[in-house]
């Protein structure tokens, strides 16, 4: 290996360091890397400037919704590797449908008009308030389910009990109206054989009903079928 | 078998690692409030728009959640790693949005002074005390070098896109950011060995 060719690859290291090289480029260069001592040592050289790049960014405080909706996705992933994957309760499909959907808090969720609801003939706001503003709210539906809403800060978990068995190829989505809008909560259910089920809600501001319907594996961008739980909740 | 909160918080970020690949909720909480807060405010700096950084940061850590096993530790820290796909994630949001240009300045001197509570930490203000560091000798910089690795590192261009759009050779780009990253790596050379 000559001299300068050296400096031609000198000049590239600096820049594939930067992740700045051609994919041709950065190809040709790693194959080159492979037998030459001299040029990946000065690429380790250059690598911690690189790596510290990313440190000397102004630093923004995200915001806590952030947080709560990471953990209601990953919870809801590891829910069934941890609880329901070796009983079979949650097929692979729908482990697949809780990533998914996850997702899709922060890029904007399937919003539709809650007039869907009042044709569909949903009922809305059966139950009393059990905790007061903020505190728990409990519903019973007419369908036999008992249904609480645990709020704490701003996001809440909802508990159902005396669920039916669901049909194959069913599970259970939870819906919140906020502000207007519906949005399909990221979490799905199946209910244990003791007929409980229950989901995050990971940001509970402005929403003034929560409603449950029966729906398809994998879940559904809006309602297809009536609820089976609505309540709804004092702010 | 998941860990106790307060068990992961006293473990390494390498140690959590291996439980994160095994889909622990806790171990991942300790990562995320260890390191989200540097991915998030990378994702900002590249995108430029908090509820787009947001976005990108949840696809970072998603993405790590689902892929925590890929770790490699002899190709340096989960911290690097984190922010890595963080970055990666931002430029992708921003290729995906063409004619999205990137923020382009270093010059926020006093953001980190202003930063509040949460930092009080011995390794906190290490980081702090790096991100100055390093925040100086971007600062050093003579304008043209500091300008294409910013464009390369925070706005994802190709040497090429860079040449272009400063109107340079190629080598002119290159050679611009080997001498300003040799001059960052030189004036970190003691903090770094």
């Amino acid at each position: 290996m000559s001299g300068s060719d050296h400096k031609q690859w000198g000049e590239d290291l600096a820049a594939y360091a930067l992740g700045a090289l051609e994919p041709r480029e950065a190809a040709e260069l790693e194959r080159h890397l492979e037998g030459c001592d001299r040029c990946r040592n000065e690429l380790r050289w250059f690598e911690p400037a690189v790596r510290l790049l990313p440190e000397s960014v102004e630093r923004q405080e995200p915001p806590p919704r952030l947080r709560a909706a990471l953990m209601t996705a990953v919870r809801a992933e590891a829910q069934p590797e941890s609880r329901h994957e070796r009983s079979g309760l949650f097929p692979a499909r729908l482990r697949e449908g809780f990533a998914g959907r996850g997702m899709r808090i922060a890029t904007g969720l399937a919003v539709v008009a809650f007039a869907i609801a009042a044709v569909a003939g949903y009922e809305i706001g059966k139950g009393g308030s059990g905790g007061g503003g903020g505190g728990s709210t409990l519903v019973s539906s007419e369908h036999g389910i008992t249904a609480r809403m645990v709020q704490e800060g701003d996001g809440g978990t909802l508990h159902l009990a005396d669920v039916h068995q669901l049909p194959p190829g069913k599970v259970l989505e939870a819906w919140v109206r906020r502000e207007g809008t519906v949005e399909a909560v990221p979490a799905l259910m199946v209910p244990d054989r003791k007929g409980q089920a229950e989901t995050t809600i990971a940001d509970m501001n402005g929403v003034d009903t929560v409603m449950v319907t029966e729906e398809p594996q994998g879940g559904s961008e809006e309602p297809t079928s009536p609820a089976i739980v609505t309540m709804s909740v004092s702010q | 078998m998941a860990v106790r909160r307060e068990k992961a918080e006293r473990l390494a970020d390498e140690e959590l690692m291996p439980l994160v690949g095994r889909k622990d909720p806790e171990a991942f909480e300790v990562l995320y409030d260890r390191h989200g807060g540097a991915a998030f405010s990378l994702a900002y700096r590249i995108v430029g728009d908090r509820t787009a950084a947001e976005e990108v940061t949840q696809e970072a850590f998603i993405s790590v959640w689902r892929s925590g096993a890929r770790f490699d530790a002899t190709r340096g820290s989960v911290r690097s790693w984190l922010l890595s796909v963080a970055r990666n994630r931002a430029i992708d949001f921003l290729r995906s949005r063409a004619g999205k240009a990137p923020k382009l300045d270093f010059d926020d001197e006093s953001a980190l002074e202003q930063r509040p509570a949460a930092e009080r930490t011995e390794e906190e203000a290490l980081r702090r005390e790096t991100a100055t560091e390093v925040r100086g000798a971007i600062g050093n910089l003579p304008g043209e070098q500091a300008k294409v690795i910013e464009l390369a590192y925070f706005g994802g261009f190709s040497h090429s896109e860079i040449a272009q759009i400063l109107s340079l050779p190629m080598g002119t780009v290159k050679g611009r950011m080997r001498l300003g990253l040799e001059k960052i790596r030189g004036e970190l050379a003691e903090g770094l060995a």
